[in-house]
């Protein structure tokens, strides 16, 4: 029987259409005991297992110190308004105060890591950030955040900065991920640092869109696909990846200006980390090398490399 | 542009001497070898996405193409392995119709028209002709019919220069100036039985 009434017009659904937030506040009580985890299941067979297996243990710490840690200080309401409205990196990483929070989460890192299997190397890096001075400490967390790191303590300062990963992370997630707006190209729009790689997330009403990891604060920001983050440039965009093996890990590379940033197809392989499925997938990173392309994405556990 | 954090940088602030990288500042001698040696036996695959416009409606839908073994400097195209909506248009949002899904299999059909056929009055199949001659023909007919049928004026009087008895479909997925040209020189021969993009 026909109905009598006319029929409404009602939009059908097709698919899910994305709207993509500018940019995701990380969740730090997750992020690292989720990356810990991840880095634990790269290690069998992988020619960079125990170094994946250290990080690993790392990572655990960064997960185990995140918990109780103090309330970090933003920076002064007055700024961080004036950073919202036009539209600069709230916590830009010059601007964050050392203060007793960052101090204390990077020694309960250290004191997490002081148990872990390491190298000698390691521990004796590890055993020198323990016992910094205040100001040999507040100098290192400097050139962390200026990434100018010391050939000579290297190791040292990569302890740093995985505090300082911590730190940032808690930072980046008080702020309100909606007022953050994009910055510059291939910068962070919470703290302004460079993006370690990127991703193609399969999050319900973002499917199939991109969002750039940050190396420092774990923000992920939107950037428009087959676009360079390095230098926005949409000509001469290519994507390689290891023949033979699964293509969820590719490099953008970019014929414009030269770079390649690694991106994640984590709507197909939701296990990939940003941080960790970089430092394993170095190997991509030796090839595209050879290719003539310079590396865009920051991985302080890749530093030198 | 993003500032590049490189090797070179890196050695820039470093003290002279040798510098070394995270892995071996850690103390993980040899993993590096590994990893080197372990990636000789593998080769870069390389693949390209490309954006561009649904051909089917007039609602211009982004697509993205994914494809494999183009080779620019051999000149060599690749070819489509699958087609998607782009997430990032701001049309479809990453979604694709129907018809759009199934662009892949439109793309490379066997039947799919690739250059100008005719079949010929009388005949039962198509030939393939070139586009001299199409143009020609087209031309050729369409004037014929033009003076045939070209009515100048009503039976009133009232001058019209219309002309019925031909109609003009032209294509969806064209740039505003395609659509505007097209309607200038069509609707110019007086055709009123004619459709493209610039109406919608």
């Amino acid at each position: 029987m026909s109905s009598p009434v006319a029929p409404q017009f009602q939009p059908v659904h097709i698919g899910d259409a994305a709207e993509p937030p500018l940019a995701v506040a990380p969740d730090p009580a997750s992020l690292f005991a989720r990356r810990a985890a991840r880095f634990r299941d790269l290690v069998p067979d992988h020619p960079l297992g125990p170094y994946l297996a250290f990080l690993g243990d790392l990572a655990g710490a960064q997960a185990a110190v995140v918990a109780d840690l103090p309330p970090p200080s933003l920076p002064a309401a007055e700024q961080m308004e004036r950073a919202y409205e036009h539209g600069m990196a709230p916590i830009a990483r010059a601007s964050v105060e050392v203060d007793a929070a960052m101090l204390d989460t990077l020694s309960r890192l250290f004191d997490a890591a002081a148990g872990m299997d390491m190298p000698e190397a390691s521990a004796a890096a590890l055993a020198g950030v323990r016992a910094a001075s205040p100001d040999e400490m507040r100098q290192m967390i400097g050139n962390v955040l200026e990434d100018a790191l010391p050939a000579h303590e290297l190791a040292e300062h990569v302890f740093v900065a995985a505090g300082l990963q911590v730190h940032f992370a808690r930072l980046a997630a008080s702020l309100a991920a909606e007022r953050l707006s994009s910055v510059a190209d291939g910068a962070c729009p919470a703290c302004g640092g460079p993006p370690v790689a990127s991703e193609v997330v399969g999050w319900s009403g973002a499917h199939g869109t991109r969002f750039v990891s940050c190396a420092t604060c774990a923000t992920r920001w939107h950037v428009v696909r087959i676009k360079c983050v390095a230098c926005s440039s949409t000509k001469g965009i290519r994507y390689s990846h290891v023949e033979g093996t699964a293509d969820t890990i590719k490099a953008e590379c970019c014929d414009a200006c030269g770079c390649y940033l690694k991106i994640f197809h984590t709507a197909t392989d939701p296990k990939l980390d940003p941080v960790a499925d970089d430092v394993a997938s170095a190997g991509l990173d030796l090839m595209v090398r050879e290719e003539g392309y310079r590396r865009a994405g920051f991985n302080v556990f890749l530093a030198g490399f | 542009m993003l500032k590049e954090i490189s090797r070179r940088r890196f050695l820039g602030t470093g003290s002279a001497a040798l510098a070394g990288t995270a892995i071996g500042a850690f103390g993980f001698d040899g993993v590096e070898d590994a990893l080197a040696a372990s990636i000789r036996p593998f080769k870069l695959a390389q693949t390209s996405e490309t954006r561009n416009t649904c051909p089917y409606c007039s609602v211009g839908c982004g697509i993205i193409m994914y494809s494999k073994g183009a080779d620019k400097a051999a000149g060599k195209l690749g070819t489509i392995s699958f087609i998607d909506g782009d997430p990032d248009h701001p049309t479809n949002k990453g979604t694709l119709c129907p018809k759009g899904s199934g662009l892949l299999d439109f793309v490379n059909a066997e039947t799919r028209t690739k250059y100008p056929m005719v079949r010929k009055p009388g005949s039962d199949k198509w030939e393939r002709v070139t586009w001299d001659y199409a143009l020609d023909r087209i031309a050729r007919l369409m004037k014929d019919d033009r003076d045939a049928n070209f009515i100048a004026k009503n039976q009133d009087g009232t001058t019209v220069n219309r002309w019925l008895s031909t109609g003009f479909l032209a294509a969806s997925a064209t740039t505003n100036e395609t659509a505007w040209m097209t309607y200038k020189v069509v609707r110019s021969t007086g055709m009123l039985v004619f459709d493209n993009q610039a109406r919608v």
